[in-house]
């Protein structure tokens, strides 16, 4: 596949990927666009792999994980969760809507790669293998990572029911 | 959970930018890539041999005592990295125990000697592996290495308040920025880089290119004898690494005065596909003969006005 062809297949996926674990479209767009022209100067490389798309899916995980975005990063989470307190005091509870943001907030507090395994395997329906090649990292530490990120949900899901008195 | 999993996840990807602003910015870049690719490279070898030109030079002002003895000369191996600790440029020095300094920078993508890997890529697995390649590439033996982050460089040039050089022509050039008038003339911050970069509207593109950073680095090199001192180590103390056994205080002691630098660009074969990728073939035999002339004082002298 040409690299032209792959931008036009895969370009809005790949921003909404990155929009969904940096949490910042910004950020994602900056990480989409350097990739692209790193991956664009070693199109004959990649261009004959298996998997192009998760080649470079892993690129811009591995630039959002990097050491030189996380202050960035950790003050758009924080930021987020302090407006993740006030959603359901301003809205309906029992609103779809609210119940989604606050989600949206809980994961957005999640560390980085946790987040990551989570938008793999949720919006990329990725295989533990495949998120594992993304990661760089083995096919259990997937699975860690994943239970931890669901454990900690549930548990704010339970509080957060218990809080406005429904069944969860 | 899951449903609701998934849907705030939607939700958070929901709200990307229209792509088609990210392809206007790519075919932007599209047309500018030559230069990126090839003067990336030149800007970048300039940055890590003015670096160790300066690192060493600030560090005995502040630290050391001067040496009875001229010490002996050493090579180090400069590894030019970007913010992802990625080597970027990677330039073989000799330090004269006079305070001279030869270097020979080797473009990123020559080969390691038949292996379809690019020297480029060796620097993140082990500093050690890149060190033992450079030696089989150079037949130079190489004592020491020292990274540094390139991102620093700009406020460094700013530190000394301007880097003075010479134009034998205005330059201006959109792509990389440039404005310069002709003459003589201080440079720093942005500045520098366009007097690095530019590529376009020169008449020996790159050569012309690999001038300016010998005059850059001469301006330079001129510059920190003076009382700058203290600002420039303090600019440059976070972004620098080097090997475990590298006394740099010792090895500081030998600059007395102004550093002189001599600097040259390894000779490449064509580029050749190896293994799916492509890359630079190195002549063994020219390459080592090219370096030891080099460092035994055969190389250019330092340019006046360039072009």
């Amino acid at each position: 596949m040409g690299f032209d062809q792959f931008v036009a297949d895969r370009l809005d996926r790949l921003l909404g990927y990155a929009t969904a674990i940096t949490c910042d479209k910004h950020l994602a767009q900056d990480i989409v666009q350097n990739v692209l022209m790193r991956a664009q100067g070693k199109w004959e490389r990649i261009g004959a792999m298996d998997a192009p798309y998760l080649y470079v899916k892993r690129m811009v995980t591995n630039d959002y994980l990097s050491w030189r975005r996380r202050r960035a990063a950790r003050e758009i989470a924080v930021e987020r969760a302090e407006l993740a307190q006030h959603v359901p005091s301003m809205a309906d509870p029992a609103d779809a809507h609210a119940e989604r943001d606050a989600m949206r907030a809980r994961i957005a507090v999640l560390p980085r790669k946790q987040r990551a395994a989570l938008v793999l395997r949720f919006y990329e329906d990725c295989s533990d293998a495949e998120i594992a090649q993304v990661l760089g990292c083995t096919e259990s530490t997937v699975r860690s990572q994943l239970s931890r990120a669901l454990q900690t949900l549930r548990a704010h899901e339970l509080a957060r029911s218990a809080t406005l008195g429904v069944q969860a | 959970m899951n449903d609701l999993i998934r849907q705030a996840i939607e939700a958070e990807a929901g709200e990307r930018v229209d792509s088609r602003t990210v392809l206007a910015n790519l075919h932007k870049a599209k047309k500018r890539k030559p230069l990126g690719l090839i003067v990336g490279v030149a800007t970048l070898t300039a940055a890590a041999a003015a670096a160790a030109v300066i690192i060493p030079t600030t560090i005995k002002k502040t630290d050391a005592a001067p040496a009875a003895q001229p010490p002996a000369a050493q090579n180090v191996l400069l590894i030019g990295t970007d913010p992802d600790h990625r080597s970027d440029a990677l330039v073989l020095a000799r330090f004269e125990g006079d305070g001279s300094v030869a270097v020979v920078s080797l473009p990123r993508d020559v080969y390691v000697g038949s292996s379809p890997d690019r020297i480029n890529s060796l620097y993140m697995e082990d500093p050690r592996r890149l060190t033992d390649a450079v030696e089989q590439m150079t037949g130079a033996r190489i004592d020491h290495w020292a990274a540094v982050n390139m991102a620093a460089f700009g406020q460094v040039a700013a530190a000394v308040g301007g880097v003075e050089v010479c134009l034998n022509a205005p330059a201006k050039d959109e792509y990389s920025g440039t404005d310069l008038p002709a003459g003589k003339q201080k440079i720093a911050g942005d500045q520098v880089l366009g007097f690095l970069r530019q590529r376009h509207g020169l008449q020996n593109g790159d050569l012309d290119r690999t001038k300016r950073q010998q005059a850059f680095l001469a301006g330079l090199a001129a510059k920190i004898s003076g009382d700058q001192a203290l600002m420039i180590a303090r600019q440059v103390k976070d972004t620098i690494q080097v090997d475990e056994g590298f006394d740099v205080v010792e090895f500081a002691a030998r600059f007395q005065g102004p550093v002189k630098i001599r600097t040259a660009t390894l000779p490449v074969q064509p580029e050749v596909e190896r293994g799916g990728t492509f890359g630079l073939g190195v002549d063994p035999a020219q390459a080592k003969q090219f370096v030891a002339d080099q460092f035994s004082g055969k190389g250019p002298a330092e340019p006046g006005c360039v072009d």
